[in-house]
């Protein structure tokens, strides 16, 4: 199973004026359309009669500590998966770790395959129940997208390019920083983004462990049949979701080389 | 070769043994374990034979194994069954049978009067419980309620015997002078639902007097609950079901609910008015079985899947034919 993600085709803009105006006028609909479902839900749970079971779930101290909980489990599961999976990915594109790629790959596929919330039951059975057990857990499910993009990234990298950076005397490390990474970037950022989008998704499965998130809300939903709870949490997760996915499409577009828009 | 044919000789035969052995036969997508049903105290009933019922449960241990009583039941007194069971979630099971997708599941008295009568206050008696549930439900919302068993599936609190022993706890008013006295040792692993209902956590707290800090309570899922206060390192107490086969297997000693705090929760069938009028004998075929039930018949049941892994079709089975009400 390969998780390549294709880099988003973006439309062509002849004339660009500024970076910075295109960006907006790419990036601009996401936001807007969340915010408008946010401030939907929102007036939705005001207007509705709460009870008590509602009223634990539906308040702004719970709300803000819940999301800063899957916010914080999810941003550093990003920076943990992008350091291994980044750092991995690069050395095993050198030409002394080659023949180590399937290895690791195969390694970051079990994470994978391992169905979500029995990886966290079982490293709760060995690392005990709370925070750092999920973001374990959430690590070794988000690590593969991230790998399979950095090596598929790298190894894209035109030959020739290299071959002629070598040739004007850059040492390979000048040559993996400035020519290499630089022409990877948009497709280890994909791996990133389906990551994150993952991470956030089975950061729900974190309550199950005492890890907090959004997931309780969701739990609590469907088993006391509370549509308000249930919905509040599954659009908080959504919105989270696409809001990184889209925080991850304004940075592909900014690190990306100038000869490449 | 002669080995081969010796070895399909014997799977052929044994085949046929059992078709020949099996009356009928109840599949079932969980367990994937096929049990015979045959003659017993069950007899034939006229008006359902070839009548498909379909039988629901929720998603624990427990009301699935109801599932499979009512389905071998069914099955032996001749008619058809469709398997629903294992539906998340308490309220959508009572919404599938409201709605008529599925004939009979198994519920509690307390819950019904508690989440589905919007009661506050349950009765702490379980004939007048029952009674009150069963009048109101009819009236409310044509459900009808079979016989109910003597167990009480109720909510309590847990914690190792032999911490039990050296803290000296019997009951919940022990645990919550307990709380105040070794407030880092009051330790709790709850599920979500229970945090989030009224006749659990928040109303237990405050019937109780207790204080305790947010960061003492663990949320996890179900069976976490009983392996974290079996460890005791995240928790020293966990939230647990009375009728639950894990407590006595982790040995685990459950504190007396002394104030009668916890509604009474006795499961009976249920089916829905429609299906009462037209096949009424459902809850009468179920009656005497009902009766058996009472909290170890139904811990040495739960303990049976749970704890040894056995499919519940099967645990279902063999308790039937112990009791003689299948062959």
């Amino acid at each position: 199973m390969s998780t390549v993600t294709e880099a988003r085709t973006e439309q062509v803009v002849l004339t660009p004026p500024s970076r910075w105006r295109g960006l907006l006028r790419r990036h601009l609909a996401m936001p807007a359309v969340l915010a408008v479902v946010l401030l939907g839900t929102y007036l939705w749970v005001r207007s509705a009669d709460l009870d008590d079971i509602e009223r634990r779930s539906l308040n702004a101290d719970y709300l803000l500590r819940t999301v800063g909980e899957h916010v914080t489990l999810t941003a550093l599961t990003t920076v943990l998966v992008v350091a291994i999976a980044g750092g991995g990915g690069i050395l095993l594109t050198r030409r002394s770790m080659r023949w180590l790629a399937p290895f690791a790959t195969g390694l970051a596929n079990i994470g994978q395959a391992t169905p979500a919330i029995g990886l966290l039951v079982l490293l709760s059975i060995f690392f005990g129940i709370g925070f750092s057990t999920a973001l374990i857990g959430l690590v070794a499910y988000s690590v593969l997208p991230v790998l399979q993009n950095t090596i598929v990234g790298i190894n894209q990298v035109d030959r020739h390019l290299i071959e002629a950076g070598r040739g004007i005397g850059m040492s390979p490390f000048a040559v993996l920083v400035r020519i290499e990474l630089p022409l990877a970037v948009p497709v280890i950022l994909a791996g990133v983004r389906t990551a994150l989008v993952l991470a956030v998704g089975v950061a729900t499965l974190a309550t199950f462990i005492d890890a907090g998130g959004l997931g309780a809300m969701i739990v609590t939903g469907i088993k006391l049949q509370r549509e308000t709870v249930l919905v509040t949490g599954a659009v908080l997760t959504a919105t989270l979701a696409l809001t990184l996915d889209w925080l991850g499409g304004v940075i592909s577009d900014l690190l990306r080389p100038r000869g490449l828009d | 070769m002669r080995n081969r044919t010796a070895l399909t000789r014997l799977v052929a035969g044994s085949t046929l043994v059992a078709l020949a052995l099996s009356g009928c036969s109840v599949t079932t997508e969980e367990s994937g374990a096929d049990v015979s049903v045959g003659k017993g105290s069950i007899k034939e009933d006229s008006s359902l034979k070839g009548q498909t019922i379909v039988v629901g449960s929720k998603d624990f241990t427990e009301n699935i194994v109801f599932g499979h009583i009512t389905m071998q039941a069914l099955t032996a007194a001749g008619a058809e069954v469709e398997d629903k069971t294992n539906i998340k979630g308490s309220v959508n099971v009572r919404k599938a049978l409201l709605s008529g997708d599925v004939d009979v599941y198994w519920d509690y008295t307390g819950t019904a009067w508690i989440t589905y009568l919007d009661h506050a206050d349950p009765i702490q008696n379980s004939a007048e419980q029952y009674a009150a549930v069963v009048k109101e439900d009819k009236e409310k919302n044509n459900v009808v309620w079979g016989a109910f068993a003597p167990a009480n599936n109720t909510y309590a609190l847990a914690v190792r015997e032999e911490k039990a022993e050296e803290w000296n706890l019997n009951t919940l008013s022990d645990l919550a002078a307990f709380a105040k006295s070794n407030p880092e040792d009051a330790t709790f692993c709850l599920e979500s639902e229970f945090v989030g209902r009224n006749d659990g956590w928040p109303g237990m707290t405050k019937a109780y007097g207790m204080n305790v800090a947010a960061d003492s309570v663990k949320v996890v899922d179900t069976g976490v609950v009983y392996t974290e206060t079996k460890k005791g390192e995240a928790c020293n107490f966990g939230e647990v079901f009375t009728t639950d086969g894990r407590i006595s297997h982790l040995n685990l000693r459950v504190l007396e609910d002394d104030q009668s705090f916890f509604p009474i929760y006795n499961p009976a069938p249920t089916v829905n008015g429609e299906t009462a009028a037209s096949y009424g004998s459902i809850l009468t075929i179920l009656e005497p079985i009902v009766a058996k039930l009472d909290d170890d018949t139904l811990r040495q049941l739960n303990e049976k899947v749970d704890v040894d892994g056995e499919p519940v079709a099967q645990v279902v089975s063999e308790w039937l034919k112990a009791e003689g009400f299948i062959g």
